[in-house]
């Protein structure tokens, strides 16, 4: 046994009487033993201080945003947000002001890639990196007027994400996670979740992230499977992501098995693809997953691309086999989107679609 | 202010802070915070930092509330000015300003340095601790709060993190407490001397 968890179990009372006995008096006889002891229990007590004030602290912010939050203006943040701790009353501003550059960037943006077409016919990675400056205005706004909800900092970039099986497992794009601090997931119903990154594939652009907390995803069915077979050309397919606060929905149908520059990994789609969409589904008339939606061409407003599934699935059975393990895929397994009319696959694949936000 | 006002001692607002009674903490800030508001906004500080310093103080207050043998001396309103105003005066010296301190002479002052000297020790030592759980990393800082401070036990650990069977998890911990005891120590020792 660890001295560790000899001093753990006595802490927490799990020691028989004689064990106990013989403990103390070598802490009274064993002066080495004595002060690693002291040293341990001291370690302890300053986390459980840090928790018991962090907890009183956030219900006191809560009661103060209750009882006073509509004539000062002040909003509750987690921890982790001391940006906007520190410069609360400047995102509010700031943020309108970057509403209007944004507005500014995206017409730039397509009129640009209009003039530059033919030098610059680049994949534009679809990541919201300034657009979610007006959504956290936003979420300050209806902070300040409703109570009780957490107001985040804004994410530095936010895009798509859905879920691979029913353990927690997503997957999004890798330029957005790429050199990230923290990522988090979240949609209607579910709570905004940290996740790790545990598998990604700078070359296909795609990454697979885990929730963290194994409680969330308990209950998790995810209705859709990934189509291993590829589609072919002229199927109808359909995308949801997150190109703002809301789920956004597009349809047209696919266009060339592959991508841009000829690429075999990619399909091209003739949806509108929109900053945001990044890490978003693709799916086909039957609600089988066929795609990661990844980006478009600079210009080409209605073309998009995206990771085609069975690029996923062999970047999964490529990877180390303990990760292998973890990721199981729901394969081609018996479709229960099949038959339902669009909008009430949606209904069902909404749950497992989820806003990324990624923090850098 | 509120639809039904009722109205504590100062021992049962005690009472109800010790047993973690929501609608007694709820009345409690809302009794004192004017005071604090304006002890604060009179002395150079803004409403943000007013509302700062009254939750420290009534941090302040809960510890020492749940401390065995704890008895207030005072009233309560002239303990929490007291506090309030202690860690105020730290952070405006912090802050390198010295002026007069301006305050109302109906409010009488308490001697609370024993209670703001021990708040201001747990407060670095937590310091220290945000330091080295930060230099310590993921997925080690929460592995040790998971264990120490969230009381998951080590099956609970050995699923969340992926290990394979809690004995793995326990190794795990083990090394992650050593690591996280020298971040910790090493930079305590410096610091004192």
């Amino acid at each position: 046994m660890r001295q560790v968890d000899l001093f753990d179990d006595y802490l927490n009372g799990l020691l028989s009487g004689e064990e106990k006995t013989n403990f103390e008096n070598e802490l009274k006889n064993n002066e080495i033993i004595n002060k690693a002891f002291q040293e341990h229990k001291q370690l302890l007590e300053v986390l459980q201080t840090q928790n018991k004030r962090k907890q009183l602290k956030d219900k006191l912010k809560a009661i103060h945003h209750t009882e006073y939050g509509h004539n000062t203006k002040i909003f509750s943040i987690n921890q982790e947000e001391t940006f906007a701790k520190r410069h609360g009353k400047t995102i509010a501003v700031a943020a309108s002001t970057a509403f209007i550059a944004v507005l500014t960037t995206v017409a730039l943006l397509s009129t640009g890639g209009y003039l530059f077409t033919k030098q610059n016919n680049q994949i534009t990675n679809l990541n919201r990196i300034v657009m979610d400056l007006k959504a956290s205005q936003d979420g300050i706004v209806e902070g300040i007027t409703r109570p009780k909800r957490t107001v985040y900092a804004p994410a530095k970039i936010e895009g798509s994400a859905f879920a691979l099986n029913n353990q927690g497992y997503v997957i999004t794009s890798y330029h957005m996670v790429k050199d990230a601090d923290s990522v988090f997931i979240q949609n209607k119903d579910f709570e905004r979740s940290l996740t790790r990154v545990i598998l990604s594939n700078p070359k296909l652009d795609i990454a697979i992230l885990k929730v963290e907390n194994t409680e969330l995803i308990k209950n998790w069915q995810v209705p859709f499977s990934i189509k291993e077979k590829n589609s072919d050309v002229g199927e109808k397919v359909f995308t949801l992501g997150y190109p703002r606060e809301d789920m956004v929905y597009g349809e047209g149908s696919l266009s060339s098995l592959s991508g841009y520059a000829n690429d075999s990994s990619m399909y091209q789609i003739s949806i509108p693809v929109n900053p945001g969409n990044s890490g978003g589904p693709l799916l086909d008339e039957y609600g089988n997953i066929i795609g990661v939606v990844r980006g478009k061409i600079s210009g080409a407003e209605a073309t998009g691309f995206a990771v085609k599934a069975s690029e996923i699935i062999s970047t999964i059975s490529n990877a180390p086999d303990s990760t292998q393990k973890e990721v199981t895929l729901l394969k081609n397994k018996k479709n229960a989107l099949k038959h339902l009319k669009r909008t009430e696959q949606i209904k069902k694949i909404n749950p497992y679609v989820f806003n990324v936000l990624v923090y850098k | 202010m509120s639809k039904r006002s009722v109205q504590f001692t100062d021992n049962q607002f005690i009472d109800g802070l010790r047993s973690g009674d929501n609608e007694v903490l709820t009345a409690l800030y809302k009794k004192y915070y004017n005071i604090v508001l304006k002890l604060i906004v009179n002395n150079s500080g803004s409403q943000e930092a007013a509302q700062d310093i009254y939750q420290e103080t009534i941090i302040v207050l809960y510890e020492n509330a749940n401390k065995t043998g704890f008895e207030l001396k005072c009233q309560l309103q002239t303990y929490i000015y007291s506090v309030a105003k202690r860690l105020w005066l730290k952070q405006l010296k912090k802050g390198g300003k010295t002026f007069l301190f301006k305050e109302e002479e109906e409010n009488e002052v308490a001697d609370v340095t024993e209670e703001i000297t021990e708040h201001e020790g747990k407060e670095n030592e937590i310091e220290q601790m945000n330091k080295s759980l930060l230099e310590l990393g993921e997925p080690c800082a929460t592995l040790i709060k998971d264990f120490y401070v969230y009381k998951l036990n080590m099956e609970e650990i050995a699923e969340k993190f992926g290990y394979t069977n809690a004995n793995n998890a326990k190794t795990q911990k083990y090394k992650c407490l050593q690591r996280l005891k020298k971040h910790f120590f090493d930079h305590t020792t410096i610091e004192q001397e």
